[in-house]
């Protein structure tokens, strides 16, 4: 392994560092990305910016999983999920009224129009949550054994 | 976490300013600043060398009784 120029501690105030500039990029380009549809931009447009995006999801989401990691507070279970869920329905049902607010006037429409994208993001994230809380266990399982 | 006043009356006690044992356990000088102000907890691997630059033993230097 290469000699790092770097003290554990500087190590750590590194980590931190590029820690933070994760979650920055992560929520950056996902308010970027919101913004821009929300001005009318063409997904064309945003594709350079949901594909980088994409990449930070599915590489946190495949290394947490590989070293058998889940989140600091909450627990991979049913209920966690399904109430996890229900955020980004929620976020996605409000954003997409807020995008279509200009083109229907109804306010059945509106709610439609919130609500069947909210039902669908809120099942897809259930069903993706599901799966990596089944992946997660199984991993879990398998570094624990391999430990002893 | 409390100020490390074991690591540091044992580094006057020898003399040596917070460079020289910066320099004798291969880091840097802000580390030990920070260890001694109990900003920043070593690993096992720094401690056992702070106790090997300054002929202590871990219960000595990083012992539950120096947590203040």
């Amino acid at each position: 392994m290469r000699k790092s120029n770097l003290d554990e501690m500087q190590e750590q105030a590194l980590l931190k560092i590029e820690h933070n500039g994760f979650w920055l990029a992560f929520w950056g380009l996902l308010a970027s990305m919101a913004i821009q549809a929300l001005l009318g931009v063409a997904f064309s447009s945003l594709l350079g910016e949901w594909i980088i995006f994409m990449v930070l999801c599915v590489y946190a989401v495949v290394s947490c999983l590989r070293h058998g990691l889940w989140d600091r507070n909450l627990k991979p279970n049913l209920k966690t999920n399904l109430l996890v869920s229900i955020v980004p329905g929620l976020a996605v049902g409000v954003f997409d009224m807020l995008l279509f607010r200009a083109k229907e006037t109804e306010p059945l429409d509106y709610l439609l129009i919130g609500a069947i994208p909210a039902i669908i993001t809120f099942a897809l994230c259930f069903g993706a949550l599901t799966i990596c809380t089944a992946l997660y266990k199984k991993r879990r399982e398998k570094l624990d054994q391999e430990s002893n | 976490m409390g100020k490390n006043l074991a690591v540091k009356s044992a580094r006057a006690a020898r003399d040596m300013t917070q460079k020289q044992l910066a320099d004798a356990v291969g880091v840097s000088r802000q580390t030990i600043n920070a260890i001694e102000q109990g900003e920043y907890n070593p690993t096992i691997r720094l401690c056992r060398a702070i106790c090997r630059a300054l002929g202590k033993t871990l219960d000595e230097l990083f012992g539950e009784d120096d947590e203040q």
